[in-house]
Formats: C-alpha cells, structure tokens, sequence
C-alpha cells in the first residue's frame, strides 16, 4: 500500500529529475572535417594540419587516429554515417569495396591538380572510370644487400644463388634472398617477376599490357634452377617472410626485398643505402618492384554531414599540394606522391631513392582484379600459396605455376571491366 | 549493513537509486527519440518501466534478481544475435550495404559525367540578386560569366576584379561569401547545378573550382528506374538489391542496398559446394580442435595435479610458475608462439634441429594450435584438478586401498570418475569456449594454411568462427548475409549437439 | 633420502619438464623487451645486449600514454569484474534458490547465448553503439563507458553460468532457516549469500578482470582516442602496422601490464584454487 505510492513518487521524481537535468545533445560542428587514419600516419597529419590551421578557411580539421591499420580498416568497414569519417586514408585496395559498397564518393580533380601527379597513380585510385581520392604516399619495396656479406652489386639472380652457396657454411647463412616487406605476394612480386612471372606490365604510355606476362614454364623452370635442388629447396629463398628483418639484420641473409615505411630503422642500424631492383636471370634485366599508393579518399558521408565542398577542398589544397605533401613525408618519411613534393629539397635521399623505384615500376591497380574472389580464388591470395607448394611441399614448380597464371589469367578477365 | 536492507532507510534508498536510473535513462530516451533513434528510445522507454514495475511493486520477486542481468543481455547480446538473424534474410555484402533511398543518390551522383575536355573553371562562391550563384573565371581566355541554378550571365572583363591569379573575386551585383559563409554554404552550394552550356552545368570541385558535367543517368521515381539519358537504356530493380539493364542482368548499377532476399542465404550452404563443402570440413576440424584442446589440457592439468598433489620440496615455487602462462595476457602469448613457429628463424625449430614448416603443413599447424593451446590452457585445469583432488573424501580413497585396489586401480575406479563428474560443467563450459576460441586461430595462423592453388577456401585451422569472420569481415567482399546464415546453421548444430548431450549425462538436471 | 627419490622424482620430473614448457615463451618475451633491435628474438637464446630503450619509450615518449593506457585497462577490466559479478550473482543466485516458471527454460536460454557464434554481433554492436554516440555521446562509440556497457552485456551469460554452479553448492539449510527468521529472499541474498560466496566471487571477478584485460577485437574498434586505449589496443599498435612490426616496446610493455596480475594471482593462489574448485564440487 504504502509502496505503491512510494512508487508512483519514484516515477514522479524521475520525470521531474529527467525533465530538469535534460540537455539538448550537443550536435557535431557543421564545420569540422575528420580524417580517419593508421597510427603511423594518423599522428603526423594531426601535427601538419595543427601546424597551418588554414588548409581550407572556415573549417577545423580533426584528424582521428586509429591503433592499426587492421582497426581502421574494420571501423571504415562498419561506419555508417552517424559516425563515419569524411576522408579516410587508405590504401589502394580500398577503393573497389569501398565505390561498390557506396561508402566512397567520386571526384573530379581540375587538369592543374592532375598534372601534379603521375597519371598510373590515379590508375590505383580508380574504379570503373572515376576517381575516389588523391595519392598521398608510395608504397613500394626494393632489394638491399649487406656489404658486410657481399661486397657488391649482384648482376643476375643466378649470381646471388652462387654468392649464397659459397657463404652458407662458413657466415652460418639462414637464406640467401628474403622478404621482409610487403609478404609473399606483393613483397615476392619482385622475385616472380624476375624468375619471368609478371603479374601486371604497362606499355610506354602508362596502360596496362593485357598479353602474356605470366609465363608459367618459363618461370617454373627458373624456380626449379635457381631455388630447388632437385625436390627440395636450395635454402636460398624462405617461403615466409617471418624473420627475414632479423635475420637480415643479424647478418644471416645477405640479401632482403624491404618496404620503404622501414627504410630509416635500416639506416639506424647500420645500413648504408645500397637500394636496387632484384637482378633478373639474364643480366640487364630486372624483376619489377612492387609499387603501389595510399590515398586520401573521399567519403559519401562527408556530402551527408554538409561538408563535401570543405572535403574536397582539404583534398586539393591539403593532401594533393605540394605544401601539405612536403611538410606531411618531414614527418611521415615515406615517398611523396606528388610531384613538386618529390623534387622538393627537404625529401630524403631514399624517399627519393625509392619514389624513382617506383616510377620504374608503374603502378597499376592491384585492388581491382587482382585482388577480388571473381572466377574463385584471387592472385594475391594465391601467390604465397606456390611458395608453400613448391619450396616446402616438393610439388612441381611448373604445375604449380600453371595453377597460379589460371588463376591470374582468371582475375584479369574479370577484373578489366572495373578499370 | 542490515540497515542498508532493511527497513525504511532502505526502502528510500530504494527509490532514490530507482529514481536516479530512470531519470538517467528517460533523458537518454528522449535525446534518442530527438535523433529519431526509435528503436532504442522505445528500449530505454520499455527499461525504464521494467525497472519501475520491478523495483516498486510486488509483481515478481526473481525478476528483482533478474532484471539488470536480463536487460544487458538484452541489448548487448540477445539484440546483436536477432540483428544477425536479421541479417541472414539479407542480400547483404560488398556492394550491396547501404539502404535502397542511400543507393538511389549515389547512384545519381555517379551518373555524372565530365565532359570530354575535362574542362574546370576557378570559381568563387557568392550571391547574385540573393540567389546563390558563383562567379566563374574562363582564365586561358579572359572570360568571367556569374551562373546560378537557372541562368548564367556573361560579365565584361573590366568589371571584374582580380586576384594575383587573374581569378575573378568581384562583380556587379554579385555578393562574396566571406570564409565563414562558405563553411555554412556547403550543404546547399554542392548540390546546386549551377547553368552552363546545354545539357552541361558546373558541379563545385571544392571552394575553388568547378568542373563542368552532365547528368548521365536520370532517376524516375513513378517507375522507379533509371534512364540512360545518352542512349537510353533502363535499368530496373533486379530484386536482389541492383538496378540491372533491362536487356541485360549482368549490368548493375553501383552501388547496390541491402535487399530482402529471404532464404536465399540459406539455400545457398547447401546447394552451393563452394560454401557447402569448406564449411562441413571446418566443422569437422572444429569439433576436433575443441574436443582435443579439452582433452589435452585437461589431461596435463591433471597429470601435474597429481604430481604435485603432496607437500613435495619447492611445490609453491613449481606452483608459482605454472600459473604464469594464465596470467600472461593472451594476445601477447598467442603472438610469441606465432613466432616461434617459424621455419626458418623459429625458437622451435632451433631447439629440436628440425627444420619443420610449422604454418605451411595443414597437419603441423593444427599440431601447433593445439601446442599453444595447451600451453594457454592447462593452467587453468591445474588449479581446478588440484582443487578437486583435495575435495574428494580421503576415507573414499583409503576405503579403497583398504580394499587392496593398487594406486592405479584408485585412480581409475574411484578418483577420476569422481573428478569427471565434479568438472563435467567446466569441462563442457571449456569445450563451448574452444568451439568460439577466436583469438588463439586469428592470431596465431590466420585460419592457415590453405592451398588456394589447388581451390581451397578454407584454411586447414580456420576454426568456423574464424572462418564466418572472414567471410563477413575478410579482404575482397565481405558477405555479411551468408555469413549470419552461416552463424545460424552452426548455432542450431552446437545447439542442438549440446542440449542432446546434457540431457544425457543428465547436467542439466543436476544443474537446473 | 632414497624414498623420496623413489616417491618423488617423478613428481619434480614431470614439474620441471612442464615449468620449462611454461617459461620457454615468457623467456623470450623478456629477453626481447631488453633488447635494442625491435625485433622479436627468435634467433638466439642468450641475450645480446640489455637495454631499457623499450621500456624509456613507453614512459618518456609523449606520443605513447601508456600509463593511460594502464589506467583505463584497470579501470574498464577492473568495473567489469566488480559490476558483471554483482549483476551475474544475483541471477545466478534466483535461478538456483528461487522457485518460478520457467527457470529452466531461462538456464537453457542462458546456454543456448553462450554458443551463439556471436562474432557476427561485432557489426551490430558497432551499429548500436554508433547510434547510442548520436544522442548520447558520453556512453556510444569511442567512449570506455560504452565499452565498459558492451562488455558488461557479453560478461553476463559465463558468469551466470558460473556462479550458479557455486550457489548450488551452497548447502539450502542456511537460506531456509534465514526464511524462517522472517527474511526476505533479497536480504537473504545479500546477507547469507554474499558474505558465504565471497571467496568465489572474488574468483570469477579475477576471471573477468583477465578476460577483459585481453580483449582487444572490440576494443580497438571502440577506443580510437589515444588517450582512451586499453593497453591491449595500445600495445598493438607496435606490431599492426600495415607491414611492419615493432616487437621490443610491445613485449616491454606486455611484461609491465602482465605483472599486477601474475602478482594478484600468486597472491591469491590458495584462494583462486578453492574458488575455481568451489563452482563445480557440489556438496
């Protein structure tokens, strides 16, 4: 009984309590652009747009920084636009899932914007003909050789192989030529491509050559010369790249494939800059290096919090100048994209050194065909898979390697029409 | 204390505390219902009177008890597992996320074409007669026209002024927006086609450019279609949540929405021998992993239970250090292990000379997950081993030596049954647990290895866990749809497999 | 001294060789923290160098809060164990002492939640909690408290499981004659209850506290601020990076989270035993 009314009081005081302490939830600013990006870059770009606050006038830019580049990629996926970002940084891969699914918006650069930059480049942030962002920096890798272990340049795959065998026993070798950047699809594109097995070619004028790159009997005989010894490994070439840094470092492996985001802890180690392609079986030739863009991509949820014309602004004057770019890679130490950034005085000698890598290597847009499930499996995804086959398992290096070039054969089909 | 539970003071805090959380969650509720979040404000509506009727009246004395448990429940994991079965009636994936009104303006949006040139104009944002309008400057020839959503207007040159660019920034009658306007312009300037040539219009680039377009692809919304306004072809609701070409299906407009595409998910797992066939060896593996990791663990647990079941010296010290791999953080433990598998750099293969491809052979990687596994687990059955042991009567056991039953014969007939039917819950709770063990796959082999050249799609670890994540979350498409399916159809297995099974040994019984 | 060779040597046998087993990795970790390179040392045994650069840079890089990080471990974990255990007790104790319909039924239900393959909840999670940040921007994505509700709710099922196995074992002799004194089933629970469980509700709290300590797949999609990481989301960020890794800060700052609780937990060793035991003997 007397509950009861204690109840109905209760309610009472929660009405009231409720009506008095209500307060209107704070709307976010319509002024405010947020870029969401990894933790290496996430911290830099906070700093360069604190430092000139004015990228675009009557905007403030909050630059939010995620713990991985795997958690940022898991938040984009799931982010709606009661949370989502208006640009996100990201890698090339993105921008096929990212279009399809809607979460991406196009954009139409000016030619004086276009001109800053490589025009393969905006190939890697292409889908279906339009473009989703600008490219901020270059991923690429070359090969680096410890002068401690070989003295000089090697002229042909099959001297390093000869080099490894003569040091085996005596420098206590692991391997002779690893990966340490990049894993065993893109990071090994290099060594497939100089065994003969290319997984993409462009023509003089930046478009991609469709023939046939990826010859499998060329390439499963070189494998079978050059790293096995008869159904087994020669040891020259881990089919991981677990250790290979290490290993590398410890002066175990003379030769790595090493990503340019790890150029300067090399160098604070110790290691002189001696960057190059992977020498190819012939001399002359090279394996190409894999090279491919990040991008500051445009979002379809910054038109839905009414600041897509800041956006877009921040994407020209900010990520795709060569101010923003320049005072971005002090901080971030990777290749600039752009143009005038590159040929800017304050960039390194192995920025430098590996942006020209990466012109020699064309870019192309891996994310489109290369990388999606269409016809089954997906190259990328297979690629470490022959390693495993043939260097561990003694399958045959050019069974495996027909299985490979289907596979890719299969991709590219399927993949030209998203170009 | 007591005074705290009894009597009026206690009645009063009561309602203070009754009081103060329906408060709380009424503002919530109404902040949600204002950002028109209904569902969740009719939730927090619902809370609050279970809360009331709960607390303040007689209705039901175990709901007292039950009520925050349940409504946690509810909302964080009762809600999520009704949203994935939601899902799964879904044609929900990579390309087909957002919703159908969301799809219909990107769709526009990308139905728009540059023209040929590419021709973009500097610009600057302003007002013309009141209108919002934008001043164009043609620079390479000398030409400045003001364009608004319905005419453009051509301005001398010498009645413009100019910036060290030769951009254009005033005209007569025309009005420029100071920088904070433009902040707030932003929403209505950008979906403005500002007049140009023709079918052709100027789209803003920006603050600073426009780039000339035209609409390629034009909405109808009687018909709810789209027309190709250069050549006219139509594209239709397939649905399956894409606009197709009349003639042709394949040719989808992108993006798509998230249709209603009902069992379809479903039908798919058994009928598709892509889904069906990795999935009935995932499953197979498992219930192998889960079945072996209980087993394992428990085993090495016990073993050591026994071991150290008497005072022996240093028995504190041993004790000390074998609870250290539970207290480790696991994430951290898990990552270490992955490293020491390696082939070529591994401590593993280091310690024992072997030269072993640890996460390359299907066979080695599941022997390793069960390695790591054991090492994170059998801790854990140590202490509880070791509790047990001292909990069984010891009359039983002299009883039955007295009985002239040797050590071994004890621990056979009389310890280990007695043991199995004390641990029985936390063993089936182990198993439960390994079932679900997502982190120990995804960090420590990724689902690996699998042999994609020879079509795998599952790894040979992928746990089904482990590999519905990657079917909703992995890299390329993301099929969140099939894999809620997928969900499902283990749910109702695991479920049905254990409710079976607990009837049988009669826990439930015991238990319930 | 013979008979305890004969009697024994078995027992410290099979000891060593699992204490060597359950070291092996630890050791590693350590002599990684300690070394200057950043990389894990997989290739030798015997460290090379000491050097604190790992543990400098977690407390003298402005960068890295990783006290921060420490702290809202604590704090998040540590609200979980008290709250979830308050919260789980309380059902675990309705569903083993008080009479009503459908209380089996509500123990399957409970069973049947937890082998839920809830992974797939992630997404919805992150749709609710992105939608509760809309209105209520204190509790929603990206806050600990959100985190902490989030956790909360998955905490309930194990923990009422768990803690039911105890209460049965309770012997119902105590809580009747409570009855009969005149109490109430909520003051039973808190006065005979609570105080008689004690120990186990400490232990599943300890539980708890260690599961959400090492729980990162939700967290580092909820705390994006620096600031508001745990330390398993922070520490990751030292080997998520897109391709590279940097193991000796990761393993420095594992070993500096990791030791409150091995220390909890030598401490309480005895304790943890009888309560880890207590849930499944029954009287």
């Amino acid at each position: 009984m007397n509950k009861k009314r204690f109840g109905f009081a209760g309610v009472f005081a929660a009405f009231a309590l409720a009506v008095s302490t209500l307060v209107a939830p704070s709307a976010s600013a319509a002024t405010e652009i947020v870029v969401w990006a990894d933790e290496s870059r996430g911290p830099n770009l906070t700093k360069v747009i604190a430092a000139k606050g004015d990228w675009v006038a009557g905007y403030t830019v909050k630059v939010v920084t995620f713990s991985s580049f795997d958690a940022l990629k898991d938040a984009f996926d799931k982010a709606t636009d009661a949370s989502g970002p208006d640009i996100v940084v990201g890698g090339n891969d993105w921008v096929p899932t990212g279009a399809k699914s809607g979460k991406l918006a196009p954009l139409a650069l000016t030619a004086a914007v276009k001109a800053r930059f490589n025009p393969t480049q905006f190939l890697d942030l292409t889908y279906k003909g339009k473009l989703y962002g600008v490219p901020v920096d270059i991923n690429n890798v070359a090969m680096i050789y410890n002068t401690k272990l070989v003295s000089s340049a090697p002229k042909t795959f099959g001297e390093m192989v000869t080099n490894y065998k003569s040091l085996k026993a005596s420098k206590g070798l692991k391997a002779g030529l690893c990966v340490a950047g990049g894993g065993m699809s893109w990071g090994a594109h290099s060594v497939f491509s100089a065994l003969g097995a290319d997984a993409y070619q462009f023509n003089s004028r930046g478009g991609i050559v469709y023939g046939r790159t990826f010859s499998a009997t060329t390439f499963g005989s070189n494998v079978r010369k050059y790293l096995m010894d008869g159904k087994k490994s020669n040891g020259f070439f881990p089919a991981t790249d677990t250790g290979c840094k290490d290993n590398f470092l410890a002066g175990t492996v003379p030769y790595a494939v090493i990503g340019n985001w790890e150029w300067a802890d090399y160098v604070a180690k110790g290691f002189t800059m001696n960057l190059m392609p992977v020498p190819g079986v012939t001399e002359g030739t090279y394996g190409k290096m894999f090279g491919s863009v990040s991008g500051a991509l445009l979002t379809t949820f910054a038109a839905k919090h009414g600041v897509e014309a800041g956006a877009k602004s921040l994407l020209t004057n900010f990520f795709a100048s060569t101010d923003g770019q320049v005072r971005y890679q002090a901080l971030e130490k990777r290749p600039p994209a752009e143009k005038g950034a590159q040929a800017d005085a304050t960039v390194s000698a192995a920025q430098r050194g590996f942006g020209s890598a990466a012109s020699l290597a064309g870019i192309p847009q891996i994310g489109a065909f290369l990388n999606t499930n269409k016809g089954g499996a997906n190259y990328w995804d297979s690629a470490p898979a022959y390693w495993t086959a043939v260097l561990i398992d003694g399958k045959d290096a050019v069974k495996e390697a027909s299985k490979l070039a289907t596979i890719w054969r299969v991709n590219v089909e399927a993949g030209k029409a998203d170009l | 204390m007591t005074y705290l539970i009894r009597g009026k003071v206690a009645l009063l805090l009561k309602i203070i505390i009754v009081g103060l959380a329906s408060a709380i969650l009424l503002m919530l509720a109404q902040s949600a219902f204002a950002q028109r979040e209904y569902v969740i404000s009719a939730f927090l509506a619902l809370t609050i009177l279970a809360l009331v009727l709960t607390y303040l009246t007689k209705i039901s004395i175990p709901l007292k008890f039950f009520i925050p448990g349940i409504l946690l429940l509810i909302a964080f994991v009762i809600g999520p597992i009704l949203y994935t079965v939601a899902m799964s009636g879904f044609n929900y994936k990579t390309g087909n996320i957002i919703s159908k009104e969301e799809a219909i303006v990107q769709v526009k949006i990308r139905g728009i074409e540059a023209d040929p040139a590419g021709t973009s104009f500097d610009i600057k944002l302003g007002t013309y007669d009141g209108k919002e309008a934008i001043l164009i400057s043609d620079i390479a020839n000398l030409k400045y026209f003001i364009s608004t959503a319905d005419s453009r207007i051509s301005v001398a040159a010498n009645d413009v002024t100019l910036n060290e660019y030769g951009v254009g920034i005033t005209a007569p009658n025309f009005t420029t927006l100071n920088d904070a306007q433009m902040a707030s312009a932003d929403k209505s300037y950008t979906k403005i086609k500002f007049q140009y040539e023709g079918e052709y219009f100027i789209a803003l680039e920006g603050f600073d450019a426009g780039i000339v377009t035209r609409q390629v692809l034009e909405y109808l919304p009687a018909t709810d279609e789209f027309r190709n306004l250069v050549n006219g072809s139509v594209y239709r609701d397939n649905g399956r949540g894409n606009y197709a070409l009349v003639d042709d299906q394949t040719a989808i407009l992108e993006p798509g929405w998230r249709a209603p595409i009902w069992f379809e998910n479903y039908s798919k797992i058994i009928t598709d021998p892509r889904v069906r066939e990795p999935l009935v060896r995932v499953f197979i593996w498992t219930v192998a992993f889960a079945f072996l990791t209980v087993f394992t663990t428990f085993a090495l647990g016990l073993l050591l239970a026994l071991a150290l079941n008497r005072p022996i010296f240093g028995r504190r010290i041993y004790r000390s250090i074998l609870v250290l791999p539970y207290a480790m953080p696991s994430v951290m433990s898990i990552l270490i292990w992955g490293g020491m598998f390696n082939t070529e750099f591994g401590a593993i293969n280091t310690l024992f000379g072997s030269d072993i491809a640890w996460f390359s052979d299907p066979n080695f990687a599941r022997v390793a997950v069960i390695l790591v596994n054991l090492w994170l687990g059998f801790p854990y059955f140590y202490l509880i081993s070791s509790g047990s042991l001292q909990a069984i009567p010891s009359e039983l056991l002299e009883a039955a030596a007295i009985d002239g039953a040797n050590p071994r014969q004890i621990f056979r007939k009389v310890t280990l049954p007695l043991l199995l039917q004390i641990l029985s819950p936390l063993l089936i709770a182990s198993f439960a647990f390994n079932f679900n063990n997502f982190n120990l796959i995804y960090l420590l082999t990724g689902g690996g290895p699998r042999n994609e050249l020879d079509g795998e799609i599952a790894g040979a670890t992928d746990i089904l866990i482990s590999y519905t994540y990657k079917i909703a979350f992995g890299t390329g498409t993301q099929d969140l749809g099939l894999a809620s399916a997928i969900s499902l159809i283990i749910f109702v297995l695991v479920a049905s497999i254990s409710l079976y099974s607990l009837k049988k040994s009669k826990v439930l019984e015991t238990f319930g | 001294m013979k008979k305890w060779l004969r009697h024994d040597s078995w027992r410290h046998i099979i000891a060593i060789f699992v204490c060597l087993f359950a070291l092996f990795p630890l050791y590693l970790v350590v002599i990684s923290s300690f070394a200057s390179s950043g990389s894990l040392q997989l290739t030798s045994f015997i460290p090379r160098e000491i050097s604190f650069k790992n543990y400098r840079l977690l407390f003298n890089d402005p960068t890295i809060p990783y006290l921060s990080w420490v702290q809202n471990s604590l704090i998040i974990a540590g609200s979980v164990a008290v709250l979830s255990v308050i919260i789980g007790s309380a059902s675990a104790f309705a569903f083993s002492r008080l009479k009503f319909k459908g209380r089996k039924q509500g123990i399957q239900l409970l069973l049947l939640v937890q082998m839920f393959p809830a992974i797939l909840a992630i997404s919805a999670l992150y749709v609710i909690m992105e939608r509760v940040y809309s209105f209520a921007p204190s509790i929603g994505l990206g806050t600990r408290a959100g985190l902490l509700l989030v956790y909360l709710g998955g905490a309930m099922g194990v923990n009422i499981w768990l803690l039911k196995g105890f209460v049965d074992s309770i012997p119902a002799e105590l809580d009747e004659a409570a009855k009969i004194d005149g109490a109430s089933e909520v003051q039973t629970f808190w006065l005979i209850f609570v105080p008689l469980a004690a120990p186990v509700l400490a232990v599943v709290s300890l539980l708890s506290f260690i599961g959400t300590f090492n729980e990162f797949i939700l967290a580092r999609l909820f705390l994006v601020d620096m600031e508001s990481r745990t330390v398993a989301v922070g520490l990751q960020q030292f080997i998520g990076g897109q391709y590279s890794q940097n193991w000796g800060p990761f393993a420095a700052g594992s070993i500096l989270a990791s030791i409150p609780i091995v220390i909890i937990f030598l401490s309480l060793q005895k304790y943890i035993v009888s309560g880890l035991t207590a849930g499944s003997v029954k009287g």
